[in-house]
């Protein structure tokens, strides 16, 4: 599976009087392809959380062109971009995510009912739970739950569709220096497995598990030295 | 098991306080829909009830009547009493143009005393030529004619459990009761003049009775008059005032006139109230959906980012504010139809006017109607909440707060 931006920008209108706008993302190309795993950082608002919701399709480009495997996401309809969001892309937005009236283990396996009418894959959710370290907190309501046990059951349900492109806004941010490992290690394990990942991150670590480290700053994407 | 059809029901139950408030105020819209249209019906049902049980066009009673017979009041406040005039004016009154058939009856009021069951008004009419009473009698009672001491009574008298009510030390056997009116009819006793002669002889004995003495069957207290269909009953009643000295002249719309301005009145007091506590439920129910929706952007931000698409997540708030809405309108009818049957008696007297509960059709009706309105209230609230949800953007939704 292959996701791929055209000259993709997007400006803002600027706050106050006039028609000024400002540009947060810059003409940008990039491909991310199956089993790569592509790590962006930079400053806060360099752009890169708005870069990523216009490769997820829920944020329309002022220009450019999102690709997914060929098909132009922002020329197909609302409803044709969300079915594909929910079977083929994997997002993990940031901050918490739950419904709070749901368990943590409905709250993972909420992508699997939003279409399908067939039972929940309850036992994908709980091996995704076991991995994030939240088996025991899964009959838990989500206003149990630290910060940090909130994203990575995000982390769960973003993979329990077993999605073939996974975007990860921040995944690691609140959790502790083991669970950044645990979480680094599993979108790590599903590039390998044949997803393209793209995180997110400020985490130092991450670098070790990317395949290509880019930075984005002013809007613009270019390659890390690393 | 998790579902998308049941996704609303969990959200409604996971924000419980305010889906109570919400319930809350559809139970108020449906309350003030669903009660102030079945009392306005209730009393509507109770004019017709009377004016079809009075079944005489004019009611002729003496004019010395006084303070005991006030044609105005006397369906919302009679005590019970007795009058007389000659029985001769029967006959005068038939001789008059434009009268079908006339018909005496005789009052009598049995005493509180330890001889009667009750103080209660007792009407007694002419089997053979009585047209008001009878025909309702017909309608419930089916083993032919009433007998002497056999009473019919209205649906406020109680008798024992034996059936039987006593008036001066005589047994009289309850055959049938009336269903209400929400008049005064309702606490009467009706019989056969064959039957109310033996309870005056008693009462003469008993020394119970107000006059000296007289002759039952050279008397009566009211003659009840049918019109024929040509006539016009003004113009007959006006003439019986003017062709028959000593009487009173009455005529069915005199009689529920009073009941007909209270009602006026009442319709207007109701409908006003009806309304105000409908919008009042109505702008309360869509201020609180809408700061719900409010509250959990956030949720829906998060649905839309898991590929929940805009039907999705509009069906999901439909879902939401016609449940609450259902429920609400359901509660609020059925706590409304249980407290308007059982103080429909005091809720009459408080009113002054007759009270009877419409027909069970026009109930369904009512109800129905009630549901759609507070459903529509569910529809706008839903309306304007997916407004919200479709014109907000996810991505800077997920941003905030951030």
């Amino acid at each position: 599976m292959i996701l791929e931006a055209q000259g993709l920008t997007k400006d803002f209108p600027r706050a106050g009087k006039g028609s000024n706008v400002f540009m947060v993302v810059q003409p940008t190309d990039l491909t991310l392809r199956s089993g790569e795993m592509i790590e962006i950082t930079g400053r806060s608002g360099s752009g890169k959380s708005t870069l990523l919701n216009m490769l997820a399709g829920m944020l329309t480009p002022t220009s450019g062109k999102v690709l997914l495997d060929g098909a132009d996401l922002y020329s197909l309809d609302e409803e044709s971009v969300a079915k594909l969001r929910n079977g083929k892309i994997g997002l993990i937005p940031q901050g918490h995510t739950a419904l709070l009236s749901l368990t943590v283990l409905e709250n993972v396996l909420l992508p699997s009912v939003l279409y399908h009418k067939d039972a929940a894959p309850e036992s994908r959710a709980k091996e995704l739970l076991e991995k994030v370290g939240l088996t025991s907190l899964m009959d838990s309501k989500p206003n149990e739950l630290s910060g940090g046990e909130l994203r990575r059951m995000a982390i769960a349900r973003a993979m329990l569709m077993k999605p073939g492109i996974i975007l990860a806004d921040e995944p690691t941010a609140g959790l502790d220096d083991e669970n950044v490992i645990a979480v680094l290690e599993l979108l790590r394990g599903a590039a390998d497995d044949g997803a393209a990942v793209l995180l997110v991150t400020h985490e130092d670590e991450a670098a070790q598990y990317a395949d290509r480290v880019l930075t984005m700053d002013g809007g613009k994407l270019s390659k890390k030295e690393r | 098991m998790l579902s998308l059809k049941n996704l609303s029901f969990r959200n409604l139950k996971g924000y419980a306080g305010r889906t109570a408030a919400l319930v809350i105020f559809a139970m108020l819209m449906a309350v003030a829909v669903f009660g102030g249209t079945m009392v306005i019906g209730g009393v509507k049902t109770g004019l017709k009830t009377v004016q079809n049980r009075l079944g005489a066009d004019i009611m002729v009673t003496p004019e010395d009547a006084g303070s005991e017979f006030d044609a105005q009041t006397v369906l919302l406040q009679m005590e019970p009493g007795y009058f007389y005039m000659e029985r001769s004016k029967a006959d005068e009154i038939a001789q008059i143009s434009g009268i079908e058939r006339v018909s005496p009856q005789l009052f009598m009021a049995s005493a509180k005393a330890g001889c009667c069951s009750a103080k209660l008004q007792m009407i007694a009419f002419d089997p053979a030529t009585d047209f008001t009473v009878q025909p309702w009698i017909a309608d419930s009672y089916k083993e032919g004619e009433m007998g002497l001491m056999d009473v019919f009574v209205g649906s406020n008298v109680t008798p024992n459990d034996d059936l039987i009510i006593r008036f001066y030390d005589n047994d009289c056997r309850v055959i049938g009761q009336f269903a209400p009116t929400g008049s005064t009819l309702d606490n009467c006793v009706y019989m056969t003049i064959d039957t109310v002669k033996v309870l005056i002889e008693s009462s003469f004995v008993k020394g119970l009775n107000k006059y000296t003495e007289y002759d039952p069957d050279e008397v009566v207290s009211a003659v009840m008059v049918k019109v024929s269909p040509d006539a016009d009953i003004e113009t007959v009643a006006e003439e019986i005032r003017q062709k028959v000295s000593g009487v009173s002249v009455s005529t069915s719309t005199n009689m529920v006139a009073g009941i007909s301005e209270s009602l006026d009145g009442i319709s207007k007091t109701v409908s006003v109230f009806t309304v105000i506590f409908w919008l009042i439920g109505m702008l309360m129910t869509v201020l609180l959906f809408a700061l719900m929706i409010n509250e959990r952007r956030r949720e829906f931000a998060s649905l839309s980012a898991m590929g929940a698409s805009r039907k999705i997540l509009s069906g999901i708030v439909t879902k939401e504010a016609m449940a609450v809405n259902l429920i609400g309108g359901i509660i609020g009818i059925v706590l409304s139809a249980v407290i308007l049957f059982m103080f429909r008696g005091l809720i009459g007297q408080s009113l002054g006017v007759g009270f009877v509960l419409p027909s069970a059709g026009t109930v369904i009706l009512l109800a129905l109607a009630a549901l759609v309105t507070v459903i529509f209230a569910g529809a706008v609230s839903s309306w304007i909440a997916i407004r919200k949800v479709a014109g907000m953007d996810a991505s800077l939704v997920l941003k905030e707060g951030e």
